[in-house]
């Protein structure tokens, strides 16, 4: 009838004689249609917003990574989950064997690994100082920030949830490393290390065994987290062995001896 | 046909409307409003400022005897918190004269405390508001600000310990004191914030205030004078 751009829109969609009855349901169809593929755009990435506001979701459809309701979902975790999640890191003998398919692998959350590894780095940033000053030297903590996060799929954030919890045994571990015995420091190293790593492969068992290199990875697994350990240990912690014989007196350098 | 027309041609009418409604509003002088219907154009700039800094006083007050939430909450402002930060990060920053000692005294820089305190207070909220808390991302910080007051309180008491001369007693001593401080911080935010949280993760929301608090206590009892 009177509009202009009835005959360009025909044009464009003449593929069935329903749609060419009026204008006016072209022009609606078209501006829906526009409307429902930034809808469906927004669906596929993130079908669970969409449900909850529908009014904003056409102005907030391309940066909804970057909004706080999309990382919403890895928060929702209540208080009595997280300390099961955390209890069970430390005593992996306490819970079922699938412990992780099925609870941690359907409801991934990020609150328990990023506070812990936040809790870690500052209870090793205290406990450092506190043994350097045991140590009687004055030796400066570098500490910084170390967490990005890349949520590339949900696979890949249940075994960041799962990795982080299983770090949390590192905490009281970084505080008993404040006391400057040798043999005790590196025991706690071999604690740590065995934990942490027979809780990630007590819990990634029933998916490790599907693997070619099962005994590979049981390994690899332990070694890197025994590395980790020695390196916290060493780095923050640990006094080169002719520094500490001339600090202390004989009652730990018998130990120290051991060690070595 | 006239519908779609109508369509388009409602959206600039609504704005409009909603304009005229603002700027209505001043003109009508609503009798019963809240206190800042008051032209503050013509006042001497002394009053200004001693009215700012009345309400900032009063906060204070609530932070130290943590009764009515409402003054905080509603109102919330940031000056508080920078006095407070700006105050902690110039008592506890260390000499970097590395001339004299082989390291300097190892205390952190002014630029570290300012940052760990601002930084410290976003990334509480932030994870406050990503378990689902319903407050606005200001309100929580400045309360998380306000909060320090203990802290910087214990702060000031621990410097005045530092004169004396050293001992084991009076290390105890600044350990209770800068503990007071903490639990006292973390009492007073918990009670402010506690209730945005929805049930069964007050937990959750409540440890990264204790840890924020902690680390600043720690750095109040690590302080040493040089």
């Amino acid at each position: 009838m009177s509009y202009v751009n009835t005959g360009d829109l025909l044009n464009f969609q003449d593929y069935s004689p329903e749609h060419n009855r009026t204008a006016r349901i072209d022009v609606e169809a078209v501006h829906t249609n526009q409307y429902n593929s930034g809808n469906s755009n927004f669906n596929y990435e993130e079908p669970k917003i969409v449900t909850e506001d529908e009014e904003p979701a056409p102005k907030s459809g391309n940066h909804n990574f970057w909004t706080i309701e999309y990382y919403q979902k890895y928060f929702d975790v209540h208080t009595n989950e997280v300390v099961e999640r955390i209890i069970s890191s430390v005593l992996p003998q306490k819970v079922s064997r699938n412990y992780f398919d099925e609870r941690i692998k359907g409801k991934p959350d990020l609150y328990g690994p990023i506070w812990i590894s936040v809790t870690l780095i500052f209870t090793i940033a205290v406990s450092g100082n506190i043994a350097s000053y045991l140590q009687n030297a004055n030796k400066e903590i570098h500490w910084r920030y170390d967490f990005h996060l890349t949520p590339e799929s949900p696979t890949m954030m249940s075994l960041f949830c799962l990795y982080g919890y299983s770090l949390s045994i590192y905490i009281p571990v970084a505080i008993l490393w404040t006391i400057q015995v040798s043999w005790l420091q590196w025991l706690l190293v071999l604690l740590g290390a065995f934990v942490s790593g027979a809780v990630l492969i007590f819990w990634l068992l029933p998916a490790l065994r599907k693997s070619k290199y099962f005994l590979v990875l049981i390994a690899s697994i332990l070694a890197f987290h025994f590395l980790l350990a020695a390196g916290f240990m060493l780095y923050f912690f640990h006094v080169p062995d002719n520094v500490t014989t001339v600090l202390t007196t004989s009652t730990t350098a018998k130990a120290i001896v051991n060690s070595a | 046909m006239t519908s779609f027309d109508a369509k388009y041609d409602m959206y600039p009418a609504g704005d409009v409307g909603v304009v005229e409604g603002e700027m209505n509003i001043p003109n009508q002088g609503v009798p019963s409003g809240n206190s800042m219907e008051f032209n503050t154009l013509d006042e001497p700039i002394k009053e200004t400022f001693m009215r700012d800094l009345r309400a900032v006083g009063s906060k204070f007050f609530h932070v130290l005897i943590p009764r009515e939430k409402t003054s905080l909450l509603k109102e919330w402002d940031l000056w508080g918190p920078l006095l407070l930060c700006t105050f902690m990060a110039t008592i506890l920053q260390g000499s970097s004269d590395t001339a004299n000692t082989k390291i300097g005294d190892g205390g952190p820089e002014f630029a570290e405390v300012f940052v760990l305190v601002w930084i410290g207070a976003g990334i509480v909220t932030l994870n406050s508001k990503l378990l689902g808390g319903n407050m606005s991302f200001f309100q929580s910080v400045c309360v998380l600000g306000y909060c320090l007051l203990p802290v910087a309180l214990s702060l000031v008491i621990c410097r005045i310990i530092l004169f004396a001369t050293q001992n084991t007693f009076l290390f105890f001593l600044r350990f209770v004191i800068s503990m007071t401080g903490f639990m006292w911080a973390t009492l007073a935010a918990t009670k402010f914030l506690g209730d945005s949280q929805p049930e069964g993760k007050k937990g959750l929301a409540v440890y990264p205030i204790c840890l924020f608090y902690f680390i600043l206590s720690w750095l109040v009892l690590s302080h040493n004078a040089a």
